[in-house]
């Protein structure tokens, strides 16, 4: 008789233990992947349009966030294109300052937590198919600049949708953790050793250029590996490799800064046949509206790297 | 007797299988090849068009229109150069998989950028000149970022 009531009792035991350690865990989970605005203080900041437009199109906004093809607003960052990835289907937001499908409501402070804390305003964690793991190296002004260039845009209506993940809710919760991990880096510092051109380059590569999300490879968790930056990485769209910026004249890709310079303003148009496959042509004619010197510093900046 | 022709005809059957494979391989090899070295022609024709747009060589209609005819001639059959088949190869190849999967846009992709190397033809002036290249360079870029891996 006292046999199966012992077992009883353990397996009883057993159980209520499981079910604590199952709380434990869901509660610091949800602890822990609960997306929250940081509560910032935005500095007061006289908006630069000219530099929030440089920052558009240094960060090559569009090319996530354009319309679907033959939709009449194309140029305007109204979103609704798809973004195939691996990981699944991605339809980066309405970039245009529409009251409710777009950006026109966002306070400063919830621009900026989505630009660098990768938090929505309706407190959801993005994604980071929507690079905030680079943009969280820009500097508040610039930002502030790019929201205030954003506003400037005439405000259209566009269709927003989540994207085509399995167990989408579940997998954008995980990016709570994820992010815990991902945001440990060092982030861009200026290096005072360095001119202040490369230190721009620099920072227009590191921080809204994002040239790393695709260049710098990524270990297994998907989050970039600093150590071996900008030494290609494997292609966002699944399409084999994305070539390494390290070592261009070793390499003999290009000859100086002057040449360097000329490819991103022109590229295949100029015979830079390299700078046009798998997405880097648009990358490239987004980078020729930015200004020559602003292209001179990331080329002196690129080259530097061995 | 029966049992020789069973055999003949399996013989037969493994040998139309082996060239038929081997066939196919040496087309797609074939296929990379002949569109490689269009490739190559289209881009010495660039280099020579861009080194006037860049200054280091001097405006000269004559170069002008025969780079841009090679261009064009090039181009003309290009799109012919990627039968099916032809995606692998003993030849490394960059050729994306869309191109067989999209193949009327691509073709589309070679058809405008054939006709901005006919208008390329026609250019007398510098004036007229960069405007002409970028149209060339961007039916390049279309097409290249849409249905080209990396080269690493």
């Amino acid at each position: 008789m006292k046999r199966p009531s012992r077992a009883r009792r353990i397996a009883a035991a057993l159980a209520l233990g499981a079910v604590l350690v199952a709380a434990v865990f869901l509660f610091l989970f949800l602890i822990l992947t609960t997306a929250r605005p940081s509560g910032r203080v935005v500095p007061a900041h006289a908006p630069d349009l000219a530099n929030g437009e440089t920052l558009f199109h240094a960060g090559g906004c569009i090319g996530c966030h354009e319309p679907p093809s033959g939709a009449e607003d194309a140029g305007l960052p109204t979103g609704g294109a798809s973004f195939p990835t691996p990981m699944g289907t991605f339809y980066p937001g309405n970039l245009t300052p529409d009251p409710d499908t777009g950006i026109g409501r966002w306070t400063a402070e919830a621009f900026l937590d989505a630009m660098t804390e990768g938090v929505s305003p309706d407190g959801r964690h993005y994604f980071p198919a929507f690079p905030y793991t680079s943009y969280r190296n820009m500097r508040v002004e610039d930002m502030l600049d790019l929201r205030a260039y954003l506003m400037s845009l005439p405000p259209v209506r566009s269709s927003q949708r989540d994207p085509d993940i399995a167990m989408v809710g579940l997998a954008r919760r995980t990016m709570g953790l994820w992010k815990r991990l991902a945001f440990r880096g060092r982030g861009f510092r200026i290096d005072p050793e360095r001119s202040a051109t490369w230190n721009r380059g620099a920072y227009l590569v590191q921080g809204p250029g994002h040239c790393g999300e695709c260049h710098t490879p990524r270990n297994a968790l998907m989050i970039l590996d600093d150590a071996r930056r900008l030494e290609g990485g494997a292609h966002p769209g699944g399409e084999g490799q994305v070539p390494s910026l390290r070592d261009l004249l070793g390499r003999g890709r290009y000859k100086d800064v002057a040449d360097l310079t000329l490819a991103m303003q022109f590229g295949e148009t100029f015979g830079y046949d390299n700078l046009s496959s798998g997405g880097m042509a648009e990358v490239q004619m987004n980078l020729a509206r930015l200004p020559e010197a602003d292209l001179r510093a990331i080329s002196e900046y690129l080259l530097s790297l061995h | 007797m029966r049992e020789t022709t069973l055999r003949m005809l399996i013989a037969l059957a493994l040998v139309v299988a082996v060239v038929s494979i081997a066939g196919a391989a040496a087309t797609g090899t074939t296929a990379i090849e002949e569109r490689q070295e269009a490739m190559e022609d289209i881009g010495k024709a660039i280099q020579t068009l861009a080194a006037i747009a860049k200054k280091e060589a001097p405006f000269d209609a004559g170069v002008v229109k025969t780079s841009a005819e090679t261009i064009a001639n090039r181009l003309k059959t290009a799109a012919d150069l990627f039968p099916d088949g032809s995606d692998k190869g003993d030849v490394e190849t960059w050729a994306k998989a869309e191109i067989w999967t999209d193949r009327e846009n691509f073709n589309k992709d070679f058809q405008s950028a054939h006709a901005a190397a006919v208008a390329m033809q026609s250019v007398t002036d510098e004036a007229a000149f960069g405007a002409a290249l970028g149209a060339i360079g961007n039916g390049c870029k279309t097409c290249h970022d849409m249905y080209r891996r990396p080269k690493q």
